[in-house]
């Protein structure tokens, strides 16, 4: 009984978190047409970007998850503007500017920091006790905030003017500028909401786990599989990929050793695309 | 994504292939002037992915930009080093099985893949590629897992110049496979394929065969190269097949020029030895290798093989403005 809530607990959590950061890689992916491999930096980047506004400057976590944001938000309007811009629509060229942000954020990050441990301040702290069960608040909180900023994001990408914008670049891009749409502020508009996700999930997931200069890799590939299980230029997929990976990531250690339960992992998303070789909800790219 | 020169003519060849001999014999002569051990070392890693690079270049070319490249050479890299380990056999009957052990992992795996088309399958061979790692960890017993295999047997013995100009041999020996492949009907079926898969398929291309058949050279090359690795660098570790080994092959392929046969060459060559004349930077190392990337997207956009043509019409435009203003 507890191990099942504290399972289920658990698979909301990773799931959500994951949901957020493929989001944004997809956001990015199908708009830009960029395959941001910095993103998994971008996560971890903003980990510690939280962390130095809550421990050095000694702000209250909960603001300094605020700030981490917003600075990710603005770095994010820089990378749109002075790294993808430049080359836009040259996939090889940006492939490789993005593994040139990783490799900076990295190599920065491993020099100012290095691999001592580090973990932001608690957002919560103590257990959530019902009966026998028992969660800890922090997981919980994980859980709601990324569940709201999810809704948030959908309703804004499916309700409002510039969300349809961003699908319908998303679709078809040349359409989309004769149709009046500014592509460039709709690009900018959906890197900054990759990296305000990025950077809300790097927090959050920074208080649970410890960060670590090279932790971005990690979430990367998730982000990846996440994104191409579902497939491309499908937001409702994500949320069925994420919740996918999400519970395989959850239940499969359970049973076996880390290694076998990531090898069967994958095992099983190979399998599930070679049925489906456009990912569950996808259409073919170019 | 991928854009071919084309050279006709004879007397181009011809040219080409002077130019070709002329650098074989000039990598031959080395050992002769270069006897510090040290840049030995880092011209045969070279050799070895110049051989890796290419072989990922092969397989590119028919569509399939395989991101679990690095993991290919892994299994032949282990499968060579574990047999001869642990049945005493000599390295050089454990490297051509090495190879061939890659090629049957990539054909088994190459035909349902073919199913997979751009990004998915490049996304598909990453999973792939980290599932090795998984696999690895999973049989530590055998390959020694997250601590790395120790003890492999030495090809030759303390010298380096065996093993140099063993690579050496080795590296002109598969570029000839390569080239070769590339430029018979079959590299011209396999250009098809990447151009539009529908209307190869309408002239009697098979997809699925010609592809299994780029990745099964592409990946029995680079097993070879692998196994030549473990027998020569004796440790084993995961770190150098993993995701980031495997997109370090993409960035050699891509900075050199993917469009030609020459830039993974030239690519895995100078991104390999620029990091290495500034080691004594230590950490900072990284900002150098992405110093250089960012030189080359912004400056050459066709990667390094493109530089003469850009300088050339450079100069073209120069005399034209010239003459302009002369005329005017």
């Amino acid at each position: 009984m507890e191990v099942a809530v504290e399972t289920i607990v658990n698979v909301m959590m990773l799931s959500s978190i994951y949901i957020l950061v493929a989001l944004g890689f997809a956001l990015v992916l199908s708009i830009m047409g960029v395959l941001n491999f910095a993103h998994g930096a971008l996560y971890m980047i903003s980990g510690y970007v939280c962390y130095q506004f809550a421990t050095q400057f000694g702000i209250n976590p909960w603001l300094a998850l605020v700030l981490a944001t917003v600075v990710m938000s603005i770095f994010g309007l820089f990378l749109e503007k002075f790294c993808f811009r430049p080359f836009f629509g040259d996939i090889n060229r940006t492939i490789i500017m993005s593994i040139v942000i990783a490799l900076v954020l990295e190599t920065t990050v491993n020099i100012t920091v290095g691999d001592k441990v580090r973990a932001i301040p608690d957002f919560a702290s103590g257990m959530l006790k019902a009966g026998p069960v028992l969660v800890s608040y922090e997981r919980l909180i994980t859980l709601i905030v990324g569940g709201i900023l999810l809704l948030f994001i959908t309703l804004f990408i499916s309700r409002t003017k510039a969300g349809q914008q961003m699908l319908a670049v998303a679709q078809d891009p040349e359409g989309a500028i004769l149709q009046g749409i500014r592509i460039h502020r709709v690009a900018a508009l959906a890197i900054v909401m990759g990296c305000a996700m990025a950077a809300v999930s790097g927090s959050l997931m920074g208080a649970i786990f410890q960060l670590r200069p090279f932790a971005g890799n990690h979430m990367l590939v998730k982000s990846i599989q996440v994104v191409i299980l579902s497939g491309i230029g499908s937001i409702g997929g994500i949320l069925a990929g994420g919740l996918i990976i999400g519970t395989l990531d959850a239940i499969l250690p359970l049973f076996t050793s880390g290694a076998v339960s990531q090898a069967v992992g994958l095992g099983i998303i190979i399998v599930l695309l070679l049925f489906r070789p456009q990912g569950l909800f996808g259409r073919e790219m170019s | 994504m991928m854009e071919k020169q084309v050279s006709t003519g004879k007397k181009s060849r011809l040219k080409k292939a002077i130019i070709y001999v002329i650098c074989a014999l000039m990598a031959a002569l080395v050992p002769l002037f270069v006897h510090s051990v040290y840049y030995l070392h880092i011209l045969i890693l070279i050799f070895i992915y110049i051989i890796v690079t290419s072989s990922l270049r092969t397989i590119a070319n028919s569509g399939q930009i395989s991101l679990g490249h690095a993991s290919f050479m892994g299994i032949g890299a282990y499968t060579s080093a574990v047999l001869a380990k642990q049945l005493g056999w000599t390295p050089w009957i454990t490297m051509p099985l090495g190879g061939f052990a890659t090629m049957a992992i990539a054909i088994l795996v190459g035909y349902p893949f073919s199913r997979l088309r751009t990004i998915y399958f490049s996304m598909v061979s990453l999973f792939f590629g980290i599932g090795m790692i998984a696999v690895n960890t999973i049989f530590s017993k055998v390959t020694g897992g997250y601590f790395g295999l120790i003890g492999i047997w030495p090809l030759f013995g303390r010298s380096k110049v065996p093993y140099y100009y063993f690579f050496l041999g080795l590296t002109l020996l598969c570029l000839l496979i390569l080239h070769r492949l590339e430029n018979c009907r079959i590299g011209m079926s396999l250009r098809a394929i990447d151009q539009s898969h529908e209307v190869a398929a309408s002239v009697g291309i098979n997809e699925a065969g010609y592809r299994v058949l780029a990745l099964a050279v592409g990946c029995f090359v680079a097993g070879l190269a692998g196994a030549g690795y473990a027998h020569y660098n004796l440790v084993l570790s995961q770190g150098s097949f993993d995701l980031l080994a495997s997109i370090n092959l993409l960035v050699y392929m891509m900075v050199g020029g993917v469009g030609s046969f020459a830039g993974p060459v030239i690519g895995a060559a100078v991104l390999i030895f620029i990091p290495e004349l500034f080691r004594g930077l230590k950490q900072f190392t990284p900002y150098v290798f992405a110093g250089v990337l960012l030189l080359v997207i912004f400056v050459m956009p066709r990667g390094f093989v493109g530089l003469p043509a850009q300088i050339k019409s450079w100069i073209n435009r120069r005399r034209e403005a010239k003459e302009d203003r002369v005329a005017s």
